[in-house]
């Protein structure tokens, strides 16, 4: 017996006694991390057991799984993840094709490169609002560049956003133009740190310039492209504002991407449960592609 | 409504400078009443605005005031001036978009701070929901100590202080009504002048509008300028966006083909219900409203689809349509433009059962969750805000300045001269219609219910299948009566 409380009490010695000096260092920045991050996950997961309703004053009812039950359930909810699926896969695709091969373009630039990739990477620095704007201004019917351009020649002589393929591949476009060139500048930094004599060894060898890149030059680079993939994908994934601002996710629900869905239901429905619900599912589908991207780093030894 | 960016139209520069707001007022004039008028008040408690130190008894006090950018708020945040000299007190107002303003005020009633002391209570999204949230006002001008609200609430116009102020009850009121954007019938007079006599002898009625136009000759005359106008791309165009602005566009039909949101559907709008029952969208009038609608966007410009209440104005003052139903308060807008004089405003044609103009105003109350006086404090405003100077203040004022709510103000001399052009009020010269359309038989009231906000959804995205999807009448309002009934707790 006496054994037994000499081990409880050097237990709680060890509990009460000082942390060690890293410890303390670390305690202000974990306290910070957890007063941002960890209690305001650990709320939203506690959130998504529970009907929370703002009205007459925030108010929280155990409902167990039905958010979760609804999440997996609600036919409007895997439409959105259907529309973020193909939206996903066209806008990160299109980009990572369209950023490589313009980044390989201008690798190639001798005269006039800064000018180029200067007006080239104009875009990002536009809010994805204005974006929107602008795009919902250039395909407008009314007064739009492109819708009359479009029309006159006809190669769509429908309304752009009016239709739900339309729509779907305009809020797409608008999307690619926006954030092709970041992609471009990550490869064109990878492309700069390539070792010049590599390159010119294979040219003295014969290698043409497809053999060269094939090769030599993906090779190099596929580092950052894969870590281009891997911001634009986390990107991606909670994309809102062009599609809000240029169709609301419409018409017929075309353009509903998940993000979308989950404002709705959280801010215009205030079923904050279920949007919670909705939130971490999105967040759990997030850790699934950048584990995803960050094995493959690995695998190519490029990431610890 | 939502509603209505293009509003902020230019005006004549004719506004009210400090000097005559002050003089017009009474604040001026020290020791009197402001805003009591003592013996002209119809309704109100005689005897609480008397004595100058009422208007000064919370100086010093900050408000916050949390609006829509609409113009009312646009004209009041540029007068604020006299508010500040005759209170001393300071109102800080935000102008944002609806939603935003929504979430803001949902979460301030969630947290309970009342941040927010003055509250921009659309009625559909704020009063019905959260009305627990606001104070109850009777209290307010019923209270000795505190100015009564001038003229009394009956000058208001009775169907837009139901809609805008009352929640389930008669008695209570949460909200002063504060704007009225109306939904009426914009057409090109120049062409149904100059196309009149061949329209009417082909389509065999006389096709200008008026009160009795039904939706029916609506469609017809909108296909006969597809047909044969070149002035105009086409006949009609619509705000039929997936949005709430499409739910405003398509109840206008609903009601005047006899459907309804729900059973008592006049009286859910009006007061409002916890419980509406059962929805009664899949009932056969509403289905035939449906069907009409249908046909009636698929003759519109097909930009219609992506429209919203903004982008239907910049089309017609384009010149792109002939006709559109639209918010009353565009007039403005389309007066100043290249169109202005050329335009004509009516009622909404008539359907089946009846005639029905969307109102879409909204009202302003005080956040109970804010410290007693600034309750209090805020009350000054409200009364000040919506006291019919103030309105006269913002139809005249540069600043765009919406449209009265109160009797007295339409009274006006100036006001009923603004009501034909040349115009220093372009709005008023809708004034004949929205009167008739703010007639109990004949506004359009959408259900004032706590989950409104989800069924607006549900409503627009499946009308929205319906016009952009192919999806059936009958299947659209099917589907939406089930998600509305799931939405509101009936099925």
């Amino acid at each position: 017996m006496s054994v037994a409380r000499t081990d409880k009490d050097r237990g709680l010695n060890r509990l009460l006694r000082m942390p060690s000096f890293g410890v303390r260092m670390m305690l202000p920045a974990l306290l910070l991390l957890a007063a941002l991050s960890i209690f305001p996950f650990l709320f939203i997961v506690w959130m998504s057991f529970n009907e929370v309703s703002p009205i007459g004053g925030l108010s929280f009812e155990w409902v167990g799984l039905e958010n979760w039950v609804n999440l997996f359930a609600d036919p409007a909810v895997r439409s959105s993840w259907m529309i973020s699926a193909i939206y996903f896969v066209a806008t990160v695709g299109l980009e990572m094709f369209l950023g490589i091969a313009v980044a390989l373009l201008i690798h190639e630039v001798v005269w006039g490169k800064n000018l180029a990739l200067s007006l080239f990477l104009m875009p990002i620095f536009i809010a994805p609002v204005m974006v929107g704007l602008l795009g919902r201004f250039l395909v407008d019917p009314t007064y739009g560049l492109y819708a009359w351009v479009l029309n006159a020649t006809g190669i769509f002589t429908k309304n752009i956003l009016g239709s739900g393929e339309s729509a779907l591949v305009a809020v797409i476009l608008m999307d690619v133009w926006e954030w092709t060139p970041l992609v471009t500048i990550i490869v064109l930094a990878g492309l700069s740190s390539m070792p010049d004599e590599v390159i010119q060894a294979a040219r003295v060898d014969g290698a043409s310039y497809w053999q060269r890149l094939r090769y030599i030059v993906m090779p190099l680079i596929s580092g950052v492209v894969i870590v281009a993939l891997l911001v634009r994908s986390m990107d991606a994934i909670r994309f809102f504002d062009i599609i809000f601002i240029t169709t609301n996710g419409g018409p017929a629900d075309a353009t509903k991407i998940i993000p979308i869905r989950l404002y709705e239901t959280a801010f215009r429905f205030f079923d904050l449960g279920y949007a919670a619900a909705i939130g971490l599912g999105m967040l759990a589908f997030s850790i699934v592609i950048a584990n995803l991207f960050l094995r493959i780093l690995k695998a190519q030894g490029l990431a610890r | 409504m939502g509603k209505k960016g293009e509003r902020k139209a230019m005006r004549p520069s004719n506004g009210l400078t400090r000097r005559e707001f002050l003089t017009i007022t009474g604040a001026g004039l020290a020791g009197a009443s402001l805003l009591g008028i003592s013996g002209c008040g119809q309704e109100g408690p005689s005897g609480g605005a008397a004595g100058g130190d009422v208007w000064k008894q919370f100086k010093g006090t900050t408000l916050q005031f949390i609006s829509e950018n609409t113009p009312p708020t646009a004209a009041i945040a540029a007068n604020l001036k006299p508010f500040k000299e005759l209170t001393g007190i300071d109102v800080k107002i935000t102008q944002i978009e609806l939603g935003a303003l929504v979430e803001k005020v949902a979460l301030d009633f969630g947290a309970g701070e009342g941040q927010y002391q003055i509250i921009y209570a659309d009625p559909y999204q704020v009063l019905a929901p959260y009305y627990q949230g606001l104070a109850e006002l009777n209290a307010f001008n019923e209270d000795d100590s505190l100015p009564s609200i001038p003229k009394g609430t009956g000058d208001f116009i009775p169907t837009q202080l139901d809609a805008a102020g009352k929640f389930e009850s008669e008695e209570e009121l949460y909200a002063l009504a504060y704007d009225a954007p109306t939904m009426i019938w914009m057409y090109r007079k120049d062409l149904f002048e100059k196309y009149g006599p061949q329209m009417e002898q082909d389509l065999g009625f006389d096709p200008k509008p008026s009160d009795s136009s039904t939706w029916d000759q609506y469609y017809q005359i909108a296909e006969w300028f597809n047909d044969n106008a070149n002035e105009v791309k086409y006949g009609t165009g619509h705000q039929a966006k997936q949005y709430d602005s499409l739910m405003c566009d398509f109840s206008n039909i609903l009601w005047a083909y006899g459907g309804d949101y729900f059973e008592n559907g006049v009286e859910v709008g009006r007061l409002g219900s916890e419980d509406p029952g059962p929805a009664q969208l899949d009932q056969p009038k509403a289905l035939e409203a449906a069907e009409f609608y249908n046909k009636l966007l698929s003759i519109a410009h097909p930009g219609s689809t992506t429209w919203d209440w903004n982008g239907v104005d910049e089309a017609f003052r384009a010149g792109e349509l002939a006709m559109t139903p639209n918010w009353h308060e565009f007039a403005a807008g389309i007066e100043t433009s290249d169109l202005g004089g050329k335009v004509g405003y009516t009622r909404l044609p008539t359907g089946p059962a009846r005639v029905a103009d969307m109102y879409g105003g909204t009202g302003i109350g005080i956040n109970s969750g804010a410290p007693e006086d600034e309750q209090r404090a805020a009350w000054l405003f409200l009364v000040w805000a919506t006291s019919p100077q103030t309105q006269r203040m913002g139809l005249f004022s540069e600043e765009g300045g919406g449209t009265p709510t109160r009797q007295s103000v339409y009274d006006m001399p100036e006001v009923q001269k603004a009501k034909t052009r040349p115009s220093d009020a372009p709005n008023m010269l809708t004034a004949d219609a929205v009167f008739k359309a703010w007639e109990s038989q004949n506004i359009g009231l959408r259900p004032k219910i706590q989950q409104w906000n989800e069924c607006d959804t549900i409503i627009f995205t499946e009308l929205s299948k319906m016009l952009a999807a192919d999806k059936s009448p009958e299947q659209a309002m099917q589907d939406a009566k089930e998600s509305f009934d799931r939405a509101t707790g009936a099925a």
